[in-house]
């Protein structure tokens, strides 16, 4: 995809170009107004791009969608279920929609697998906030797709229901269906995602797997020796650390994990004594909140 | 909002001009077959009423198809051999009336304006030619081709017409409201169904509900009221038609107007007012001339004088030129619509 997006004068989308692989788990992560939903929506065949292609299974999005429609499924960010049908009829509705036949049994065993039996005979508008998505995602699926576009899925579910969820997409990926998700969440992102883009106002701002991107952005290892106190401070300080004492314990920012094997020769030398000694290397969490807080150059 | 205010002012305001006005002047359209000289003495007494005014049939003219054709509500004929029979009747007290013949819809509420005009012509002549003795008289007829009407002969095509317009223009406009509003249109855009697949299925559901309405209404007319309407087969396409044109107008009205409670107040400010001036209730010639140039301009007027021109008066010629209008409408607001509405964008 190679494209851009623009209303008045902003560019909403400022020409992004990506290529997911077929199978991928592939998560497009920004801030609200990044310009997500508008990439999607351009993939989904729901907006005409400014300028520029977006091909989905080799098919140009803008004038050959209807070629590819049966094999997407797609869940919407803002999905709300047809209020006044049960979760079975909508997703027999919804295989009409795409001219399939569905028996009350492949309704039932579709709405299983998104844990949503015990719910199939209410009416959608009786359903919770989580048991719609679930609901919108059966739907997203009834087609058998190819290409998942689910738009913030776990959005409104419990933490279970997430779990849930993740292990749903990670049987759809091992059918090899190709899977595109925006989400908010990133540890969920750094879990189920073969590849990540980053997107900040309009543009791609990092590009690669969660490893990559954590390694490429991320700033270092935070390891705090727990018990150092003051002397460990002044021990650090003269190596030329970057280090802060928090109560009796010294925190240290290690840009190259390979000093810290030299940093506890140095300790043991001073006669510090450390009781103990954690490292949290950072995730992709704080990748993106330093990402967005910088506004990188675009890769 | 439209309920508290807009909807009595627009009731004041339309019944206001419709009953506090003088009607004026009826059209009656009279054929002098006789052409003497009581004739025209009896036409200029019926003139100096001042409550009709006359237009002259020619007297080739075959006069039943004439009001058939012209779908009239009200006619006279001055049969041939009237100035004869007036001058028998004023030499020889003995001899039968003079008769003229008054045609006519006793449902119409200018039909008691007509009678009662003609009926003061008949004093006027008779108390100038014979000091008040009866010579001539007035007979009265039901229009040719009918059995006479009621007032629920009349009403029934409006309540059917009206059915058709609220149900398709209401219906149509909160779906498509509360479809763009839940993002039901973006959805069904990323299925295989297309624009005028899902239009159709609307369509058809509509159809089939008016449909059922119509012949519901129909069997209840006749045999809890005795209306003597015909259900014929132009009446079925009356409702396909007006369904069409009024979806088509639903869907326009919900495209453009994008906030659905503004888009509910905008459709009850134009369906109330259509509702009322189209005839659906009140004859049209019943307004004052300048409601009835608005009514002019509504496509219910032409759904209700179709379904009346074919269920009561059985004049197909004059129901194919209101059908022809009704699917002028339809074109118009569906090709608009079709171009606007983009599920898309919705």
């Amino acid at each position: 995809m190679t494209t851009a997006w623009r209303y008045d004068d902003i560019r909403a989308v400022d020409d992004i170009s990506f290529t997911v692989e077929a199978g991928q788990v592939f998560s497009l992560l920004g801030h609200n107004g990044a310009g997500k939903t508008t990439t999607v929506e351009i993939l989904e065949g729901l907006r005409n791009s400014t300028s520029g292609s977006a091909r989905i299974l080799g098919v140009e999005v803008s004038n050959g969608y209807s070629k590819i429609r049966q094999k997407v499924g797609i869940l919407p960010q803002d999905f709300e279920p047809f209020e006044n049908l049960k979760p079975w009829e909508a997703v027999e509705y919804w295989g009409a929609l795409f001219g399939l036949k569905l028996t009350k049994a492949q309704c039932s065993e579709l709405l299983r697998s998104v844990d949503l039996s015990h719910r199939e005979n209410l009416l959608a508008k009786h359903l919770s906030g989580g048991e719609k998505r679930k609901l919108g995602i059966a739907l997203a699926m009834v087609n058998r797709p190819e290409v998942l576009f689910l738009d913030e899925p776990t959005t409104g579910l419990d933490p279970k229901a997430r779990r849930d969820l993740w292990n749903l997409i990670g049987e759809l990926k091992r059918r090899g269906t190709t899977i595109f998700l925006t989400t908010h969440y990133l540890d969920e992102a750094e879990v189920l995602s073969d590849h990540i883009c980053i997107m900040n106002h309009g543009k791609i701002v990092a590009e690669g797997s969660p490893k990559q991107i954590i390694q490429q952005f991320g700033r270092s290892a935070t390891v705090t020796l727990i018990g150092a106190g003051q002397k460990g401070l002044e021990e650090m300080l003269r190596q030329g650390a970057d280090a802060t004492l928090l109560n009796e314990d010294v925190v240290v920012c290690a840009p190259d994990p390979a000093q810290i094997e030299g940093w506890f020769s140095g300790l043991s030398k001073a006669g510090v004594c450390v009781k103990d000694m954690s490292i949290r290397r950072d995730t992709l969490e704080d990748v993106f909140l330093s990402l967005i807080a910088k506004g990188k150059g675009v890769v | 909002m439209f309920f508290t205010f807009m909807l009595p002012v627009l009731l004041i305001a339309m019944f206001g001009s419709m009953f506090s006005q003088s009607v004026g002047t009826v059209s009656l359209p009279v054929q002098d077959l006789d052409g003497g000289p009581a004739a025209h003495a009896f036409l200029d007494a019926l003139n100096r009423t001042g409550a009709v005014s006359i237009q002259l049939v020619p007297a080739t003219e075959d006069f039943s198809a004439y009001i058939k054709d012209h779908s009239l509500a009200l006619a006279l004929q001055i049969p041939a051999g009237f100035s004869d029979s007036v001058a028998q009747s004023v030499s020889n007290a003995n001899a039968s009336l003079a008769q003229v013949i008054l045609f006519g819809d006793p449902s119409r509420s200018t039909y008691q304006m007509a009678q009662g005009a003609t009926n003061g012509a008949v004093e006027m002549m008779n108390f100038q030619l014979a000091g008040a003795r009866p010579v001539l008289g007035m007979q009265v007829e039901t229009l040719p081709g009918t059995k006479g009407h009621s007032y629920m002969d009349f009403f029934l095509p409006g309540v059917i017409g009206m059915t058709v317009m609220s149900v398709s223009l209401y219906g149509m406009t909160e779906i498509c409201s509360s479809y763009r509003n839940k993002g039901y249109f973006k959805l069904l855009a990323t299925t295989t169904i297309r624009k005028y697949e899902w239009l159709t299925t609307k369509f058809v559901v509509y159809s089939a509900m008016l449909i059922g309405s119509l012949l519901v209404t129909y069997v209840i007319g006749v045999l809890a009221f005795g209306m003597s309407v015909s259900l014929t087969p132009l009446t079925f396409v009356f409702i396909l038609a007006g369904c069409f044109l009024f979806i088509s107008m639903g869907m326009l009205l919900g495209t453009v107007i994008k906030d659905s409670e503004t888009g509910m107040a905008i459709t009850n400010a134009i369906g109330f007012p259509m509702m009322f001036l189209a005839g659906s209730f009140f004859p049209i010639e019943s307004f004052p001339g300048f409601l009835q140039g608005v009514a002019s301009f509504m496509p219910l007027t032409y759904l209700n004088n179709g379904l009346r021109d074919t269920m009561v008066y059985g004049n197909t010629g004059a129901a194919l030129v209101d059908l022809a209008v009704v699917l002028l409408a339809v074109l118009i607001l569906a090709l608009a619509s079709s171009r606007l509405m983009s599920w898309k964008e919705a």
